[in-house]
């Protein structure tokens, strides 16, 4: 490959610029004039019918305009399952639900309304176990489930059940292998639910117009989807909604599909027209609006002698919470990922979505990735235990290479990446052969552990990604897309490669900042680690569409085949004579020969990708291809513990991934020291609480604990392989989510190395390590 | 309604405003200056912090009407004449920045250390900005652009934490 | 306590509740008090519904959140009397809006009572600490303040201000129960005193967390040792409805293993900690002995 100008420098963000000088207006800063604000009233229980809500006294108050309850939204909202409405409907199912809606003219108005409004509620019964929701005779969150549009073919509700999904994988005879194996374990773990917390929480102004359009700006990962769903639900012509995403303050996958954008849209439309604001207060993004679901597992491993995984087994009970729409594609997704980045003859999953009389679920960074490589790394490393081998060892006996097939029946090749080599690269970071130094005080020990992971993007098989490129006058790139940036630079990448291809300086080349569906090309949503990947090969092809017009014009000017023209440098000449050379911005908006005859006209290329090969997985048998690339990685981990205290401090954590091809290695790492500092609040501090009647008990910074610049590990090291992925842009695939997934099961593994003690549960918290300390020791006396 | 008077980045201003409205009220709503960020309202996340006669405070717990005459530093006062601050730039070329929301009041933060105390040690640049979240970052390079920005460390890009780089190449399948 | 909870257990709250909407701003009028008569004035004749407000970062929170809903707030940060602090040979006086940060900073503080200086710099943020202030930890009256351990075991008095003069109170006599104080309508706590420590008093603050950022405290303790009579007093936050001070513990003649035995015995007698969203009494129960034993070797062992 030739030298590459700009592709995989570290090239800074443009968009810097901006957030650093307070410039970058997110939607939480926008307002339009004469628009009008909402607070909302949340349930105060898990689950209850209403019956009756007054309304008079908030409709009365002078600034009011609109007051709202479901009984006058009939729409059931979701994009695999549609299950949810806008506000609840006679009854509602978690605590925090969305009841009541005022807009006024002040916020301070909208609230002082709320107060005024009267909700009576009748508490029915609640389920808030998905495992006892499974139990026959259980409160049916969804009693209608069997009438609810779905994805067919996809998703299998079970009607009069709690079950959202139920996914299997069948992959050659579980039963018979199980029990054949010398050796066999079976574990269960648990990952209570979390929350995205994006420093901006979830904001949306709409404003219908007449003939019913509506304009909408929305702090969200997916214009597109916003605009499809709002179509599905309120039988809107596409064009008749334009959704923008100005800056958006992160995602992490909570601001995929649809949040706030319905309720705005009906706001605005019973208000005439007035452009409405909603903004969750930070209390609301924990209580109202979704999470990452809680994950029950049971993992059941069976090996020979020689260390060779023959069977394995995982039942997956997903508490979805009160709605299901993207738990379900998760609860998908976890299956066929199921058997972790092994080789495994024998395998059985099933992966059950479970409704909840709780906070609802939706996409989370790792998209269930995190919660079952919990508990398959763990049992992967108990299983290494009882074979006496090392974790490391047995999983370097088991992990897959070329010739192995994934338990969807995927050939596995070199392609893919090297699991192996992420393991002891992560390895070798934390000097794993030898063991931890001492530590500096007689109460504490150390222990190493290490943990893989693995991850395809989770999209329907038709995904696609669309991309525009203009050039401008002066012979610079507008590149426009509707894929977002959200923190994660994917537009840099994107400058970057329009920069490379189109052969201008990189100064030169923009991503237009802000989408709009009205001109941004459609894209399918910015999650799943896909955006480089389809959105990189579409910029590649837009700039060759670019240049082809440019090599045309060329051509026609200079008389002779476009062939013999060479693009370079932001002029275009004919081979082997560069005297001949005409710059782009001569071309840009068309030719112009000396008598003033004019040919071409303005460039425009566009160039597009959708998934290619991918397939439905079989009913039964989870058989086929869901994954356009799978990304491979490893974190190897040193831990301090406090057995007096259970003060757990990371002091080394290595983080490998195979990443095809770093494009940006400044924002590559920043990726990774951020996932992992998020891994980390999951592993050891973050999980929602609730009362036993479900009432959600922290939802907010006081009792909701995120790390701070206080609570970073004391080295952390990423490491980058480059496997080539065929064809991957540059041969790169997607990082985004993997720097998170196996942080909390390397520190468990290395919590077995410090302490001999074996946690299935999260957060690994310092009360649960302490306790689970004094526990054992009481045991043993 | 109460009338206050007082200064932001060093313009006099005058607004009506009643007695419950925050100062993060006041500078967003009032003053049309949305580079400070509400991000929890409880003081906790940090993303609202202003200097407050040279201290670092956040906006979303003090009233509007009790800093009549006082002098306020937002985001927008930090770059002067159209040029961005070393701290700035700093934020940029470390890669210290993602979503952004998190940034405004993570370099006022930075900003009120650095005025009062010009080579801070790594703890002490910890301590100063512990009380802003960052969800994206991870904080190793806000830390290292704000050594950067102090002269203390002349590295450049996240160096505070080892970044080892290391890279295999595989020839392509099939060339 | 359970992280997650059982399942089909009906809500118990009566059918018929009005929703509650937390979150609303409030509908407070605002005034600065200029002398302490007048704050006290103010007070009084609001009743419970005016509102001393200092630091406002518990009151405003709690007005957020609907706990406290006061038609009147009393601006008393611009009286200058209440700004005083002073370190001298009559002990330490320090000023009620006195905040968090100076408190942390003050060389003359932080050489009589360093525990005091440390519980203070361990409360929130930096950014909090320049509003957040002594009297409105006091008067918030939490189990778990930090600034109250510290000040109980040096025998702190608090002047509190009336309509009608002041009276002093010792401090462990001022926390009635959880969040409540004797505090009368029309009052508010003025200074804060604590009486000269002997030469070579020696303090020590402790406060275990769940994390390492800024955190409310599972269990905090401190600790007081005066070499002149030997005495050891220790005072454990978070543990009971009020912060608790143990009866002093003679040291003198006693090994350090004997008297952080002795500690910790009385301390398991006397505290009855509870299962709260920050922590479970098992746990609270498991450190408290660890903290106690910790705190007992830095005061007795001379470390730092």
């Amino acid at each position: 490959m030739p030298d590459l100008k700009y592709v995989g420098k570290g090239v800074s963000r443009e968009d810097a610029v901006d957030k650093v000088s307070g410039a970058a207006r997110y939607t939480h800063d926008l307002a339009i004039p004469g628009m009008l604000h909402t607070a909302i009233i949340r349930s105060p229980h898990a689950s209850a019918r209403i019956v009756s809500i007054q309304t008079e006294g908030a409709e009365a108050l002078p600034g009011v305009r609109v007051v709202l309850t479901g009984a006058g939204l009939c729409y059931r909202l979701g994009l695999y399952m549609q299950d949810k409405c806008i506000l609840a409907r006679d009854v509602v199912r978690y605590q925090g639900e969305a009841v009541v809606a005022v807009a006024a003219d002040t916020l301070d108005i909208a609230r002082a309304a709320c107060e005024l409004v009267d909700v009576e509620y009748e508490p029915i019964d609640a389920v808030l176990d998905p495992r006892e929701a499974m139990i026959e005779g259980a409160h049916l969150v969804h009693p209608d489930l069997g009438l609810y549009e779905h994805m067919e073919g996809v998703f299998f509700p079970k009607a009069g059940t709690n079950v959202a999904h139920h996914q299997k994988i069948r992959k050659g005879s579980f039963d018979e292998a199980f029990g054949q194996a010398d050796v066999r374990l079976t574990e269960s773990f648990y990952n209570p639910p979390v929350q995205h917390v994006p420093m901006e929480t979830h904001a949306t102004i709409a404003q219908v117009s007449p003939g019913n359009r509506v304009e909408i700006w929305t702090s969200s990962q997916s214009p597109y989807t916003v605009r499809h769903l709002m179509s599905a639900a309120f039988g809107l012509p596409h064009a008749s909604i334009r959704v923008h995403v100005p800056y958006v303050g992160g995602g992490f996958g909570g601001k995929a599909g649809l949040g706030l954008e319905p309720l705005a849209y009906v706001l605005s439309r019973a208000a005439g027209g007035r452009p409405v604001k909603v903004v969750a207060t930070r209390e609301e993004e924990f209580n109202t609006l979704p999470s990452r679901q809680g994950l029950h597992s049971t993992i059941e491993i069976g090996c020979s002698k020689d260390g060779k995984i023959r069977a394995l087994k995982s039942t997956y009970v997903w508490d979805a919470g009160a709605y299901a729409d993207y738990g379900v594609n998760i609860g998908r997704a976890a299956a066929y990922s199921g058997g972790g980045p092994y080789s495994i003859p024998n395998c059985w999953i099933d992966s059950y979505v479970v409704y909840t009389n709780k906070i609802f679920g939706t996409a989370f960074r790792g998209f269930g990735h995190l919660e079952i490589l919990w508990g398959i790394e763990r049992a992967i490393d108990m299983m290494a235990r009882k074979l006496e081998l090392d974790p490391a060892e047995f999983r370097r006996l088991n992990l897959l290479t070329e010739g192995d097939t994934t338990i969807t029946g995927e050939a596995f090749t070199s392609g893919h990446g090297s699991p192996v080599g992420c393991l002891d690269a992560a390895a070798e970071a934390i000097d794993w052969e030898s063991p931890s130094t001492a530590p500096s005080e007689p109460h504490k020990v150390r222990g190493k552990g290490v943990a893989m992971l693995h991850k395809a993007p989770a999209m329907p098989t038709y995904t696609s990604c669309g991309v525009v490129i203009k050039l401008d006058e002066d012979g610079g790139a507008d590149v426009l897309v509707s894929g977002v940036d959200y923190g994660q630079g994917t537009y840099t990448v994107l400058r970057q490669i329009a920069a490379e291809e189109l052969k201008i300086p990189i100064e030169r080349a923009h991503v237009t900042w802000e989408c709009d569906t009205a001109f941004s090309p459609y894209d399918w949503q910015t999650v799943a680690s896909r955006f480089a990947y389809m959105g990189g090969n579409a910029v590649i092809q837009a700039a060759a569409d670019c240049l082809r017009q440019i090599r045309e014009v060329a051509a026609q000017a200079l008389d002779v085949s476009p062939d013999d023209i060479v693009c370079e440098d932001a002029v275009a000449y004919v081979r082997g004579k560069p005297e001949t050379r005409i710059p782009y911005e001569k071309l840009a908006l068309g030719y112009t020969f000396p008598n003033g005859n004019s040919i071409g006209g303005p460039v425009i290329g566009h160039g597009r990708f959708i998934a290619t090969g991918l397939t439905h997985l079989d009913s039964e048998t989870g058989q086929g291809l869901p994954a356009q690339y799978w990304t491979y990685g490893a974190h190897a981990v040193e831990v301090e513990v406090d057995t007096e205290t259970g003060e757990i401090e990371i002091l080394k954590i290595a983080t490998a991934l195979d990443a095809g091809k770093v494009l940006n290695p400044k924002l590559v790492v920043g990726q990774v020291v951020g996932g992992v500092v998020q891994g980390l609040g999951s592993a050891l501090w973050e999980g929602f609480r609730f009362d036993e009647s479900g009432r959600f008990l922290n939802p907010s910074f006081t009792d909701y604990k995120i790390p701070t610049a206080k609570d970073l590990p004391r080295e952390a090291k990423q490491i980058f392989l480059e496997t080539p992925q065929p064809g991957g842009p540059y041969g790169a695939r997607g990082v985004a989510e993997h720097p998170m997934i196996s942080v909390p099961s390397a520190i468990g593994n290395a919590l077995y190395a410090a302490l001999g003690i074996e946690f299935s549960q999260l957060p690994l918290t310092y009360e649960r390590i302490l306790l689970r300390i004094l526990e054992e020791r009481e045991a043993g006396e | 309604m109460h009338t206050v008077s007082l200064r932001i980045n060093g313009n006099p201003h005058t607004i009506q405003v009643a007695s419950t409205t925050t100062l993060l009220d006041a500078i967003r709503d009032h003053l049309h200056l949305t580079g400070t960020k509400e991000g929890c309202g409880i003081g906790e996340c940090g993303a609202c912090t202003v200097l407050l006669d040279g201290a670092p405070v956040t906006a979303c717990l003090i009233l509007a009407v009790e800093v009549e005459g006082a002098s306020i530093e937002t985001i927008e006062g930090e770059a002067q004449s159209g040029q961005l601050s070393d701290l700035q730039q700093a934020f940029i070329d470390a890669g210290a920045v993602q979503c952004g929301f998190c940034t405004p009041g993570m370099i006022m933060s930075a900003r009120a250390l650095l005025n009062a105390n010009p080579n801070p040690t790594d703890e002490e640049i910890v301590e100063a900005i512990a009380g802003n979240l960052c969800r994206c970052t991870g904080y190793s390079a806000i830390i290292d652009a704000i050594k950067v920005a102090a002269g203390a460390d002349g590295r450049e890009g996240p160096g505070l934490r080892e970044a080892a780089a290391h890279t295999e190449g595989k020839a392509a399948a099939d060339a | 306590m359970p992280v997650f909870s059982r399942s089909c257990r009906r809500d118990e709250r009566p059918a018929g509740e009005k929703a509650r909407t937390p979150n609303v701003r409030g509908s407070f009028e605002y005034i600065r008090a200029t002398t302490l008569e007048e704050a006290c004035q103010l007070l009084l004749e609001g009743g419970g519904s005016a509102l001393a407000y200092a630091g406002g970062t518990d009151l405003l929170v709690d007005i957020r959140n609907g706990i406290r809903s006061p038609n009147l707030l009393v601006d008393i940060k611009g009286i200058d009397s209440l700004h005083r602090l002073e370190a001298g040979d009559d002990g330490l006086t320090i000023g009620s809006v006195t905040h968090l940060n100076r408190i942390a900073e003050h060389a003359g503080l932080r050489g009589r009572l360093p525990a005091l200086a440390d519980a203070a710099l361990s409360i929130a943020t930096y950014q909090l600490r320049n509003r957040a202030t002594i009297g409105g930890n006091l008067c918030n009256a939490s189990p778990a303040s930090d600034s109250i351990p510290p000040l109980l075991v040096v025998g702190a008095s608090l002047r509190i201000q009336g309509v009608d003069g002041f009276r002093e109170v010792p401090l462990d006599c001022f926390c009635t129960g959880v969040k409540k104080t004797c505090l009368e309508p029309g009052e508010l706590v003025s200074e804060i005193h604590v009486p000269p420590t002997p030469p070579g008093t020696r303090t020590a603050f402790l406060k275990q967390q769940r994390i390492r950022g800024h955190d409310l405290a599972v269990v905090n303790l401190a600790g007081a040792l005066t070499p002149r009579d030997g005495l050891l007093r220790i005072a454990i936050g978070s543990c009971t409805p009020t912060p608790l001070l143990l009866d002093p513990i003679e040291t003198s003649g006693h090994s350090i293993e004997a008297t952080a035995e002795e500690a910790v015995r009385r301390a398991a007698e006397n505290i009855s900690p509870i299962d709260d969203v920050r922590g479970s009494a098992a746990y609270r129960r498991a450190i408290v002995p660890i903290l106690v034993r910790r705190l007992v070797e830095s005061l007795m062992r001379g470390g730092a």
